[in-house]
């Protein structure tokens, strides 16, 4: 009997996960991270205002749809540009930038400073209304 | 590129493997789980196409549905398999030993991940790839200094 009260419990459990996950991924939120490593400055388009780093692994799933949008996004929108950074073998920069899952997109600026962070599969409005301080024009 | 694979069979698959996992739970018997660790290893292991509930899905269930264009990477679905192998093993292992606490708390963790993935096609093995290997290399003595 008592399994039967578990099996109910964990898929009342995962229900609300699965819910909260769907209400809160991909919401941009403010970043204090400050300056990103050097690994991350590397990446940066000198020539963009702002650069939207999406930090992938090969095992991530939503990775290709986080792509989409940002490629999209960045491809629209003057003073933005869209780099990717592969974390699969790079545990101790996933550390030193505290990412535990992926997709995680950080917004960086010119200067190599962290402005947004998003994770999940970036909700694109959301992203470009917090971005838009940071942008010419 | 890696082999890709039609979203819609591994989303199938979790649903299956989590009526499987909500059985196991209620019976408490462990070759069934037992049963479902093989599953997650012929996917994870040997690759996706090997997995029963492919061969179900191709058989049974694809030939109703309306073809698609989409696919998605089979990489992050095959470690996830090897994931959930992982969590089974440890499920066999407790309701073997009579450590029924821990036959129930591994069962119920790994149908969590899979209802996840069947019923909001979140796939937490593959979102978690990062803390997963964190967690790994933390106990590894050597070779963490890249």
């Amino acid at each position: 009997m008592t399994g039967l009260y578990v099996a109910l419990g964990t898929v009342a459990v995962a229900m609300c996960i699965g819910l909260l996950v769907r209400s809160l991924g991909g919401r941009t939120r403010v970043s204090s991270a400050g300056a990103v490593p050097e690994e991350v400055r590397a990446v940066l388009d000198p020539g963009a205002a702002v650069t939207l780093v999406q930090l992938s692994t090969e095992f991530c799933g939503n990775c290709k749809q986080a792509r989409a949008v940002l490629v999209d996004l960045a491809g629209s929108t003057t003073g933005l540009a869209h780099a990717d950074v592969d974390l699969t073998d790079q545990p101790e920069l996933a550390k030193r930038l505290s990412v535990l899952r992926t997709p995680t997109t950080i917004a960086v600026d010119a200067a190599g400073t962290e402005l947004l962070r998003v994770g999940g599969i970036p909700k694109r409005e959301d992203l470009l209304t917090s971005l838009r301080p940071h942008l010419p024009g | 590129m890696s082999t890709q694979v039609d979203p819609r069979g591994p989303r199938f698959a979790a649903g299956v493997t989590s009526a499987v996992l909500v059985a196991v739970l209620v019976t408490g018997w462990w070759p069934l789980l037992a049963a479902q660790a093989v599953v997650f290893a012929l996917g994870g292991f040997a690759g996706l196409r090997y997995s029963p509930y492919a061969a179900l899905y191709r058989a049974l269930v694809a030939p109703r549905l309306a073809p698609t264009d989409e696919r998605e990477d089979a990489t992050p679905v095959r470690f996830a398999q090897t994931v959930g192998f992982g969590f089974a093993v440890v499920g066999v292992l407790g309701y073997a030993l009579e450590v029924t606490a821990l036959g129930t708390a591994a069962t119920a963790l790994a149908l969590v991940a899979a209802f996840l993935n069947a019923a909001f096609g979140f796939c937490l093995g593959c979102e978690a790839y990062l803390l997963i290997n964190r967690l790994s290399t933390k106990q590894r003595k050597v070779g963490t200094a890249r």
